[in-house]
Order: structure tokens, then C-alpha cells, then sequence
């Protein structure tokens, strides 16, 4: 019962946070914002939530976003069956990964998904008459959506798009923390810490840990087709492996402690893109040495970041309540 | 027909000894550390455009050649002394990630100063020209590469296997606490190793130059490349890593012959059908 309270509460925390973020910022980036917010959830169900640290996270966002394009492109599907079509598309992909990786673990786990990652890469490049090669896969139409009732969302207007996004992110926010909290989440929890105890108290590691990798591939695919409708272009670049340790990221730079962890990092991490990119073309240096100055000196990401400064306000509190009144404040803290 | 498969034939014998120089860097990385180096293709093109750089000066090849070792191995030793060190405690995932920045860091530094259109180089003149064969020619220049290639394998290999550095390397490797209590510098050994890698990559990048040039994208696709030949031939093994990067270097020289659209995933499908047969790699254990 308090489960289903949580997952209510921090499910509001999101939509206020969703709603509030187009009156704070250009609404594209808003909208960028939701769309690698789901890419980050996903990659957070992996890498923090079942430890599964996959490089490989931008193949089946890659997947996603040319299956959505295609099937925008040469196709008069609506909106909800071709995002479906992606989601599907991605989850076959990753299943395949999924059982050629998950048996290996560790670095071994890691460099397949990179090497994947790599595969779905350099056949996407080949593959022009599908996926534009290197050019990318231009045109992409973003259909309208009628729900009946209550009027049609016209999305090739920004904020109508928007919408579109950021109610697939609360969405993906909710399931995500439903599903930490669900058997499926516990199981991927205990086998994180303790595979070999996990497995002898009968739980199948490795049918938990592929169903994450399906479920973390295909709402890495939604995310992809938003990205792809966003821009109307899939540009190769989103499958690069640059894109999947960005992903990871994310997730490092939010925090691992909590959901909020991931969504917090993708908006920092868009935020910063956009920062980086006006002031100089060659933002990457800049990202990478903030990745670097990160990894050394901010371990615990953003999150940490307000602990830090949480503790410093409350030392400084406490300290001045123990000079105003010692002997209470002495008393306090003997209790 | 036959003149020109022998050719390719050819072709990735040498470029395999590069894959195998490249990878075999990797491995020594990935024992010391356990953790794959994600700046390695980054080290690799770096060594390109130094050598790119020391030709422009007017130096000679061997000298290009021993700058594009140089180079790659001291930045490796800074980046594992300021960086990779002092995460060593944490998860492997920190190490990654500062690895990944570096790599990120080390592309942009290399587009920076020499730009993002390709360079390309020529062998110095006693290199060029070929060999008749008879049924097919034998570029000089491709001789002298997979020769370079095999000597240094061979002499890292010897190092490895039968000197005093080689099996404090190994002890690290097996044995990282018990060779530190033994009295060996485990922190020193794994610098010495992370720089013997990066400059083993860098090594490669300049031996390639005259013959593929240098490019922005070719550390990422090397990148690659390394790590699947690293899974083919089985992690932790040097054979692995040799045999390994001679079949890739093959399957994509010949493979291009028939199928060139296909040339590049090829190495990908090797992989897979590795995986499928033999989980653990060739040349792997567990």
C-alpha cells in the first residue's frame, strides 16, 4: 500500500517537474530533456538497478529511431502504432544482444555490448537504402494524434510535442519506480549484490537480467523514435558508442541512489550540451573534461552534490544554534 | 582472380599483425586494470598524426616511428598516474568513464591541431615499390609493416615471458595483493603497463599511416575493432589477441574482395558465431 502511495507521490513530483520545465527553458530543449530522461531511466534499470553496466545502450536507441523514421517516412501508420513498431523493433534487438551477452559477466558483459553497439552501428551505416547511411535518415513526419473527446494534438507545433514527451517520460518515471519496487525489481536488486545466493535461493539470474535488457531496450527505442520525430532526422551519430557512454553518463552524473539520479543527469548533461555547443564547436573537449573532473571529484553525482551542500547548511545551522544556545543545543544531541 | 585474392591475402596478414599489435596493447591494459581502455583508439590515431607530425619535421621514418610509440605511452602514463590510480578502489565503472572522457578529450585535442580532412603520408623511399612474386606483387612497404608488427610482438612477448619486469607484470596480473606483498611496486608496475599499452597502440597508429592515412573517425573504428578482437581471441590471452587479429585482418581484407558493402560487419558476424561455438573466446579460459 505505501508502495503504490510512493510511486503516486513521486509520479506528481514528475509531472510538476514536467510541467513546470517548458516555462523554464526553450521548449526543445524541454523536450530533448524528456526524451533523454526516458534513455536514461532505461540505462538507470540496467547499470544502477540490476548492474548490469551495458556500453551498448545507443544501438537499440539507434533501432528505435529508424524504425520509427522509416516507418514515418514510407508509411501513413499513426503515431501510437509507430512508436509500438520501434519499441518492438528495439526489444528484438536487444533480446538478441541480451542472450549473447548476459551469460558473460562483468568487463566481458561490458565490451560485448560495446562491440554490438558497434555491429548495429557499422550495419547501419551500410544499410543506406534504408537508414540514409552517413547522411542519416531525413523527412521524418510527426503525425497528429486524436483522442477522442478531447481534441487532436498537432505535432508538428513544439509544445504539442512536447506534451507528447513528457507524458512518455512520467510514464516511463512511474514504471520504472513501480518496477524497482516489483519482484522482477527485488530479484535484479539481490542478483546485483549476490548472483550466486540469488540464484540458490531458485530465481532464474539470468531470465530477470534479460527481461531488464528487453524492457531497458525498448524504452531505450521509444526514446530514439521521440529523438528522431524531435529533429526529423536520425542522424548516425545517435548510434555511435559515444552516445551509449553518454547514457551511462547520465546516470553517474545524477546519482545512482535514486530515479531522480538519472532524470536529474539528463538534464544537466542537455543543459550543458546546449551550453557547450553555442560557446564552441568542439564542445566534446569540454564534455570530456567534465567527465573527467566528475568521475574524480563528484563521485556520487549531483545528488551528492546536495547532500554536500545539505550538510554544510545544517552544520552551519547547528553551529549557530550551539553558539546562540549550547546547553540546549548540547542536550539536542545527547538524545 | 588468384593475383588479386593472394593479394588481399596479403593485405590482411599485415593489416592483422596491426589489429594483433593493437589488441595485444589492450589486453595488457585490460589484465593490469581489469578494465578495457576506451582511450585506446584514441592512443592509436594519436600515434598517427605524430608520426604524421615528425615526417613534416623532416625526420626520419624510424624516428617518426619511435615518437609515435613515445607520445601515446607518456600521455597513457600521465592519464593512469592522475587518473585511472587514484579510482582504483571505486567500481570499474569510474574508470571507465574517465577513460571514455579521455578518449573524448584526446579526439577533439587531435581535431584541434590537425583538423578533421584526412592526412595522408608515404613511406620513405628504400619502402617503396614491390616484390614480383610471380603471380602476384608484394608491396615493399607491406613486408616491412607486418615485420615491424611481428618483432615487437615478439619482443613484448619475450619481455613478458622472461624477464624480471614480465613477471611482476604477470604476478600483477594473477596476483595483485600477493605480489604487493612480495615487495613489488604493483602501482608503478600498472603505469609501466598502461604506458607499454598506449604506446603499443601508438606504434600502430604510424606504422598504418602510409598505408591507410590518419583520419578523425579512425581511433573509434579501431576502438572497435580491438575490443572484438579481444573477445574472438578470448580475454586475457596474448595468443588470443595474435591469432585473433590476424583472422579479422583476413576476413576483412578477403571479404572485401566479394562483398565490400559487407566488409565491415563481417568482423561483427565472426564475433557472434565465435561467441555462439566457443562462449569463452579461442583462446579463453573459464
Amino acid at each position: 500500500m505505501r508502495r503504490v502511495t510512493s510511486t503516486w507521490l513521486m509520479s506528481a513530483v514528475a509531472v510538476l517537474a514536467a510541467v513546470a520545465a517548458p516555462l523554464c527553458m526553450p521548449v526543445n530543449i524541454a523536450t530533448e530533456i524528456a526524451i533523454y530522461g526516458i534513455f536514461a531511466l532505461a540505462t538507470y534499470l540496467l547499470v544502477g538497478v540490476a548492474g548490469l553496466y551495458s556500453f551498448g545502450q545507443a544501438a537499440f536507441f539507434g533501432v528505435g529511431g529508424y524504425v520509427a523514421g522509416y516507418v514515418f517516412i514510407n508509411t501513413d501508420v499513426p503515431l501510437l502504432a509507430g512508436l509500438l513498431l520501434a519499441a518492438a523493433g528495439s526489444a528484438a534487438a536487444a533480446l538478441v544482444v541480451g542472450m549473447m551477452s548476459i551469460k558473460r559477466t562483468g568487463i566481458y558483459f561490458m565490451m560485448l555490448t560495446f562491440a554490438f553497439n558497434q555491429m548495429i552501428y557499422y550495419l547501419a551505416y551500410s544499410w543506406r537504402s534504408v537508414t540514409g547511411g552517413e547522411d542519416g535518415l531525413g523527412g521524418i513526419r510527426r503525425p497528429d494524434i486524436t483522442i477522442p473527446g478531447i481534441g487532436t494534438l498537432d505535432l508538428s507545433q513544439h509544445l504539442h510535442f512536447y506534451v507528447l514527451a513528457a507524458v512518455l517520460f512520467v510514464a516511463a518515471f512511474a514504471a520504472l519506480y513501480q518496477l524497482m519496487h516489483s519482484p522482477l525489481g527485488l530479484i535484479l536488486n539481490a542478483a546485483r549484490q549476490n548472483p550466486r545466493r540469488t540464484a540458490s535461493l531458485g530465481y532464474s539470474v539470468y531470465r530477470a537480467q534479460l527481461l531488464a535488457f528487453v524492457i531497458a531496450g525498448a524504452a531505450s527505442g521509444v526514446a530514439g523514435a521521440l529523438f528522431a520525430m524531435l529533429y526529423r532526422i536520425m542522424p548516425i551519430d545517435a548510434i555511435s558508442w559515444t552516445n551509449s557512454g553518454t547514457a551511462v553518463f547520465m546516470v553517474i552524473i545524477g546519482g545512482m541512489s535514486s530515479v531522480f539520479g538519472p532524470v536529474i543527469g539528463a538534464a544537466v548533461f542537455i543543459w550543458l550540451q546546449g551550453f557547450f555547443s553555442l560557446i564552441w564547436a568542439r564542445w566534446p573537449l569540454l564534455f570530456g573534461v567534465f567527465i573527467i573532473l566528475v568521475v574524480l571529484f563528484l563521485k556520487g553525482g549531483v545528488m551528492e552534490l546536495f547532500e554536500r551542500l545539505r550538510r554544510l547548511f545544517t552544520a552551519r545551522a547547528s553551529a549557530k544554534t550551539e553558539a546562540a544556545a549550547p546547553t540546549v543545543a548540547g542536550k539536542e544531541g545527547g538524545a | 582472380m588468384i593475383s588479386l585474392l593472394a593479394a588481399q591475402v596479403l593485405n590482411g596478414l599485415a593489416i592483422g599483425m596491426i589489429y594483433a599489435l593493437t589488441a595485444f596493447g589492450l589486453s595488457i591494459i585490460k589484465g593490469l586494470l581489469n578494465v578495457p581502455n576506451f582511450a585506446h583508439g584514441a592512443f592509436y590515431a594519436l600515434g598517427a598524426y605524430v608520426c604524421y607530425a615528425a615526417l613534416q619535421l623532416g625526420l626520419p621514418f624510424a624516428v617518426a616511428l619511435l615518437a609515435a610509440f613515445l607520445v601515446p605511452a607518456l600521455v597513457g602514463a600521465a592519464v593512469e598516474k592522475l587518473g585511472v590510480a587514484r579510482l582504483m578502489r571505486g567500481p570499474y565503472l569510474y574508470q571507465l568513464l574517465f577513460l571514455f572522457g579521455v578518449a573524448l578529450v584526446l579526439e577533439q585535442l587531435i581535431i584541434i591541431i590537425w583538423g578533421t580532412s584526412g592526412l595522408s603520408a608515404t613511406a620513405p623511399e628504400w619502402l617503396q615499390g614491390a616484390f614480383d612474386l610471380g603471380f602476384t606483387y608484394l608491396p615493399k612497404y607491406l613486408v616491412f609493416n607486418g615485420c615491424m608488427a611481428a618483432v615487437t610482438i615478439a619482443v613484448v612477448w619475450l619481455m613478458i615471458e622472461r624477464t624480471r619486469l614480465g613477471s611482476q607484470i604477470r604476478a600483477g596480473i594473477d596476483k595483485r595483493e600477493m605480489a604487493q606483498c612480495l615487495g613489488i611496486n604493483v602501482a608503478g608496475l600498472v603505469t609501466t603497463g598502461f604506458a607499454l599499452g598506449a604506446g603499443l597502440a601508438g606504434l600502430s597508429g604510424g606504422l598504418v599511416l602510409p598505408l591507410l592515412g590518419a583520419n578523425s573517425t579512425m581511433g573509434a573504428e579501431m576502438l572497435s575493432i580491438a575490443f572484438v578482437v579481444l573477445v574472438i581471441g578470448g580475454l586475457g590471452s596474448l595468443y588470443g589477441a595474435l591469432a585473433a587479429g590476424i583472422l579479422v585482418g583476413l576476413i576483412q581484407s578477403v571479404s572485401s574482395v566479394f562483398a565490400p558493402a559487407a566488409s565491415t560487419v563481417l568482423i561483427y558476424v565472426a564475433m557472434v558465431a565465435t561467441l555462439m561455438i566457443r562462449p569463452q573466446g579461442l583462446f579463453g579460459e573459464r
